[in-house]
């Protein structure tokens, strides 16, 4: 019972580390994701060329979302390689 | 949405009579009794000029069968900057204390915002003809080559983003499912003091919405101007040498846009035996020239128009120049 008991434990422990992983990846790919949607659509603030000007135009209504995600990236630019270190686990 | 109604976009560069010519065409259907409606989409407009008629925003009866329309784009743009200023008063309702309009105002000097406009009206019209039927032809006077081909380049550069725009977002809203599936939870976010759900599929989110409804309307008119059985664009030349190498570069980026250009009408020619010895240069230049069109212009059929003694003015003017207008 104990050992069974034991094993169980072990194997959730396992699974929720292992789902906690996969979805720390997904949430990072998510976020860049949204982000190089910002960027692609917005990107004339840093002097990209732009997208048609009736798609930007028309999306811009719902891109506040992106915008936050923008914003939240560019604060974290500087460390770009801290990022990436944290990301693939580099110590 | 198929209809069986036609659509012409008479093309060239200034000066060399697409009004008069596209006016006459219109004019020489409205006599078959055809119903036809001619659009005039060039900024410095004069169709109204040409009709002998004052024209406006909307189709004014200028013979029986024929309507036509000068686009007013200041009003057009205004009224595209209005309906987006409520849209995002609506969605940014916390930002209701500002004055936004004054300071989307700036978006009508946008670069490049005649082109949306012009493609935005082309599209309009498009469509309620298709809802109403009320024409069996449209015809388009455009605004000089550089422009206009730029604007109809415009649906397949616009497909073309919104392909790659709607494949990152699919991406973007999958990700968010799987995260959902996992967490057991939506993701939120806050914006200001709201708290914002984030839609994950792609009946729920507004920004596929968006996108998809934009490629509906694109396709829409790429579909028109791309088929052959119901788009024709008619070149205007006249016999000297830049215009026909405007025309001739015109001709080869709309071939790569597969847009079907079938006529080339070679306007303004001046009949040789009637030329004082003093011209003679002119002929020549303009023989010159002609040599060109067999080269250039292969496969086109070509209409050829002469010099008017008088500039052509009002409908019976017009009538005279449809008789060497043989369209389909």
């Amino acid at each position: 019972m104990v050992k069974e008991g034991l094993v169980r434990r072990f194997l959730n422990a396992l699974s929720g580390t292992l789902r906690a992983k996969s979805t720390e990846y997904i949430e990072v790919e998510l976020r860049e994701l949204e982000n190089i949607f910002a960027l692609i659509l917005l990107g004339s603030f840093i002097g990209l060329p732009s997208p048609p000007t009736s798609i930007s135009l028309r999306l811009m209504p719902y891109m506040a979302r992106e915008l936050v995600i923008m914003s939240r990236v560019s604060e974290r630019l500087d460390d770009m390689l801290g990022e990436m270190a944290g990301l693939f686990e580099i110590t | 949405m198929s209809s069986k109604f036609r659509t012409y976009f008479f093309i060239g560069k200034g000066g060399v009579g697409k009004t008069t010519c596209a006016a006459s065409y219109a004019v020489k259907l409205a006599k078959e009794g055809i119903k036809t409606l001619i659009v005039s989409l060039d900024p410095a407009h004069n169709l109204g000029d040409v009709l002998d008629k004052s024209l406006t925003d909307t189709p004014v009866r200028v013979m029986d069968n024929l309507d036509a329309i000068e686009v007013d784009f200041e009003k057009m743009i205004t009224k595209h900057l209005k309906e987006l200023s409520a849209k995002i008063k609506d969605i940014y309702s916390y930002l209701r204390v500002l004055n936004l309009d004054k300071y989307i105002d700036v978006l009508k000097h946008s670069p490049g915002i005649e082109e949306y406009a012009t493609l935005d009206k082309i599209t309009e019209i498009l469509r309620d003809n298709i809802e109403r039927k009320k024409y069996d032809v449209i015809i388009f006077d455009t605004p000089p080559t550089g422009l206009t081909i730029r604007v109809m380049a415009l649906p397949s550069v616009t497909l073309l983003w919104i392909g790659k725009l709607l494949e990152l977002r699919l991406a973007i809203l999958e990700r968010r499912r799987v995260l959902e599936r996992i967490l057991g939870e939506r993701a939120k976010v806050k914006i200001g003091d709201k708290v914002l759900e984030l839609p994950s599929s792609i009946t729920e989110d507004p920004i596929f919405k968006e996108l998809t409804s934009i490629r509906e309307e694109v396709e829409l008119v790429n579909g028109i101007l791309t088929d052959s059985k119901r788009s024709t664009v008619v070149m205007i030349v006249n016999p000297e040498l830049l215009p026909m190498l405007e025309a001739k570069r015109a001709y080869e980026f709309l071939l790569r846009l597969k847009i079907p250009v079938k006529y080339l009408i070679i306007n303004k020619l001046v009949e040789e035996e009637s030329v004082p010895e003093r011209f003679r240069v002119k002929v020549k230049e303009q023989r010159r020239s002609l040599e060109l069109v067999d080269k250039y212009f292969r496969g086109l059929k070509l209409i050829k128009i002469p010099l008017m003694v008088k500039e052509p003015r009002g409908i019976d003017d017009l009538i005279k120049i449809s008789e060497y207008l043989h369209i389909d």
